[in-house]
């Protein structure tokens, strides 16, 4: 028994003694976040199908948390509860298998399987071994309350949701923007790419990094059972991507197959699976089109306040160019297009002339900018994803543009322009 | 609190056994004679014996536990679940019944039902070691079969059948013949730890564990089968050359053992474990003495009976299997047990006790 006390605190670690909250729910508008408090005993709650909080998830670390205060009966009725409102979660049958065997010999490791066991399934157990310690540094290590990763350096109204991946830790975040900003809502343990991050070409199993944006909703009845409870295709290879010569495509996030609650940290073909009721909670809660998926690597979380200076900094450039495109002069207004654009295989010179009859359209008027977002990409270059609405004055409607525009010394230049 | 109620759980027990051993006193040859009917195998016979009995006496719990063992005897595990059920119905004090379910549950592959029934007897009987021995073995293969799920292995993979098989062998319910006549006859027979001309250390197994006690059973003098089961250990010839004086000594070692175990020697049975020895499940060394002292004093009687006995000597470690029939009051349980024993330059000490092979 004691064993076991002691295995779950040296590998399953400061996740019990820190205490943080399974998962964010303080959010009140106003209210300053303290340490979230441990995640309620979960045994009462139904498996829904949709889950905005991930309950499984919260009811194993509640499991944990029990375990860690040497409250192994507790933790052994409810993972008993657990496996049998979720059968084919994994990680929780592990559990659930050493709080048996911790009834009858101290356990040795954490996953205490028989030799034959361990013969046979090496390669899932060390999986499983993964996602556990994943699981519990994503929920140990919060996000700074309040806080919002650096990407999302400008998000419009029409962005009702934004959801940031964080690959190094196998997490989706999903936001909601509300009136006081953006406001983390729930978050996910999810798989990524095979062989890892930063896709470059077809069939490299690999995860691209980037800011994407959803653009449809599969159903999943028209999919194999593969995908689970439906999909959420993304708009890879997106502007930046193509310019890069990357090639590929058919990134989704989707859900898991039967059988499956969740998979290993990396086991897909490039796409993001999560488990399926997090996947139909993602597909009811967020807009086709208008909602940003930002991968990354390692999210850097940052106050919104501390955007406000770039954010003001690019708006001058993009103010310029719309100043530009009003005047209708076509010789500066053109100097803020790269030598590189390229919109859907034109290339500037065969773009222009597109460009200036937009001008001729709205000779005369001034141009105002709507509902603008930035999402802002930094890599070996620096890209801004630029979406808005364009609306002459006088007119009650506009066109939503998109511009990917990017930083060349001191200058930023478009090299994608388009309607969404 | 919870020691008093421990202790009405066992009053309740004492007094459900001496009610139905005072009313049936009179019955206590027929008690006898269905259990010998049981262990030579005669299950049909044995049934119709117990069935007449029960006429005149339908709700007497130990002729309902026998018609239950019978029944599983005769292959029929769905009536036996159903006679043990209502048994714990009507006396939900018994943990007997609960461990006998138990282990038909376990038999169907049932071990989510075979551990319910487990708590069951124990919260009825905390201190019942049958039960606590079971429970450990369904823990086991729940656990197995949760590391399967989580490993996405097939659960019929080929670790799993000798595992269901030693379950069922150590849930082997077999009723002593009860009666307080026997019951004081039998009192001080318990194990004849047999001079031991010449212990095998590496004998062939006993024909049949089963048939063992069968063979020796007399009707007549209750008493005799116990002694004369001790018996074919010592006189069983040893084919093998005689290890050394280690594996004699750490025989003589474990008998004496079961001698102090049945004749409630609680000073030598305890002596018999060296400081190493750690008990199972959360307990401390205190709180399992304690435990040992309150189940073994409290029982009328007991009987050891050991046969089958494996030494295996290495250095200053032996390890001996052997097959237990106990038998205690109203219940008896065979099981494989191996004891692994320390010679500290004196003597040798138990370090481990464990059920199975």
């Amino acid at each position: 028994m004691t064993f076991f006390f002691r295995l779950v605190l040296a590998t399953l670690t400061a996740a019990l003694s820190l205490s943080t909250g399974a998962a964010q729910t303080d959010t009140k508008p106003g209210i300053k976040k303290n340490r979230p408090k441990p995640a309620p005993v979960a045994a009462v709650a139904a498996p829904a199908k949709s889950s905005p909080q991930g309950a499984a998830e919260a009811r194993l670390i509640a499991i944990y948390r029990l375990i860690g205060q040497g409250n192994t009966l507790s933790a052994l009725r409810q993972s008993e509860q657990l496996v049998k409102d979720y059968p084919e979660f994994a990680l929780a049958q592990l559990v659930f298998g050493d709080l048996l065997t911790a009834r009858t010999r101290p356990i040795q490791e954490f996953g205490n399987v028989s030799p034959e066991q361990r013969k046979s399934g090496s390669a899932t157990l060390s999986d499983l071994k993964n996602e556990s310690l994943l699981r519990l540094k994503a929920l140990r290590e919060r996000p700074p309350a309040g806080s919002v990763p650096a990407e999302f350096l400008q998000l419009s109204p029409r962005n009702k949701h934004a959801i940031a991946i964080d690959a190094s830790r196998a997490r989706l975040y999903l936001f909601e923007n509300r009136a006081n900003g953006m406001t983390l809502v729930a978050d996910y343990y999810i798989t990524v790419g095979k062989l890892g991050l930063e896709k470059q070409v077809e069939g490299d199993q690999r995860t691209p990094l980037g800011v994407y944006f959803i653009t449809s909703q599969l159903d999943p009845k028209s999919l194999k059972d593969f995908y689970g409870a439906g999909a959420l295709p993304i708009n890879y290879p997106n502007m930046l991507d193509l310019k890069r010569g990357k090639t590929g495509g058919g990134i989704w996030l989707h859900g898991t197959p039967p059988g499956q609650f969740a998979r290993a940290p990396l086991a897909s073909d490039g796409c993001v699976v999560l488990a399926n009721p997090d996947l139909t909670h993602l597909i009811r809660t967020v807009q086709i089109r208008s909602t940003p998926v930002l991968i990354s690597n390692q999210l850097k979380w940052v106050p919104p306040p501390s955007l406000q200076p770039r954010s003001q900094e690019f708006t001058k450039h993009l103010n310029a160019w719309l100043e530009a495109k009003s005047s209708g002069n076509m010789a500066k207004l053109s100097a803020f297009y790269a030598p590189d654009f390229n919109n859907s295989g034109k290339t500037l010179s065969q773009w222009l002339p597109t460009l200036q009859r937009e001008v001729a359209a709205t000779q005369g008027l001034t141009l105002q900018i709507k509902d603008l977002s930035l999402l802002h990409w930094k890599d070996a270059n620096e890209t801004m994803v630029v979406t808005f609405g364009e609306v002459a004055t006088g007119r009650r409607s506009g066109l939503t543009k998109r511009q990917y525009w990017s930083r060349q010394g001191q200058q930023w230049k478009i090299f994608y322009e388009g309607v969404v | 609190m919870k020691y008093a109620r421990s202790v009405l759980f066992k009053a309740l027990r004492l007094l459900t056994l001496v009610g139905a051993c005072t009313a049936l006193s009179s019955h206590a040859d027929d008690y006898t004679d269905v259990s010998t009917l049981l262990r030579a195998n005669k299950f049909p016979e044995a049934m119709t014996k117990v069935e007449g009995l029960l006429t005149t006496k339908p709700a007497d719990p130990q002729l309902r536990f026998l018609k239950g063992v019978i029944q599983r005897n005769l292959g029929k595990p769905a009536e036996a679940i159903v006679t043990f059920t209502k048994l714990t119905e009507d006396h939900p004090e018994l943990p007997e019944p609960y461990n006998n379910l138990a282990v038909l549950y376990a038999g169907q592959g049932d071990y989510d039902k075979a551990r319910v029934a487990l708590e069951m007897a124990i919260r009825t009987n905390p201190s019942y070691a049958t039960a606590h021995e079971n429970i450990g073995d369904v823990y086991a293969r729940l656990a197995s079969q949760a590391y399967n799920k989580a490993l996405q292995l097939d659960n019929s993979n080929p670790a799993v059948p000798p595992k269901l098989a030693l379950i069922r062998e150590l849930f082997k319910p077999n009723l002593a013949n009860a009666g307080p006549a026997a019951g004081t006859a039998v009192a001080a027979a318990a194990v004849k730890p047999a001079p031991a001309p010449a212990p095998a250390p590496s004998s062939k197994p006993v024909a049949s564990v089963a048939s063992a006690p069968a063979s020796v059973a007399t009707p007549v003098k209750p008493a005799v089968p116990v002694v004369a089961a001790a018996a074919p250990i010592a006189a069983k010839p040893a084919p093998a050359p005689v290890d050394d004086e280690a594996a004699k000594s750490a025989e003589a070692a474990v008998l004496a053992w079961a001698k102090a175990w049945a004749n409630k020697d609680m000073a030598n049975y305890l002596a018999a474990y060296g400081p190493e020895f750690t008990p199972g499940g959360k307990q401390s060394r205190s709180a399992w003495e304690k435990d040992r002292r309150d189940r073994i004093v409290g029982k009328s009687r007991i009987s050891v009976t050991l046969s089958d006995l494996n030494v295996k000597v290495s250095g200053k470690e032996a390890v001996v299997k052997f097959y237990q029939a106990y038998k205690a009051d109203a219940l008896s349980i065979s099981s494989r047990k191996t004891l692994t024993l320390q010679h500290n330059g004196k003597r040798w000490l138990i370090t481990r006790e464990s059920t199975g092979n």
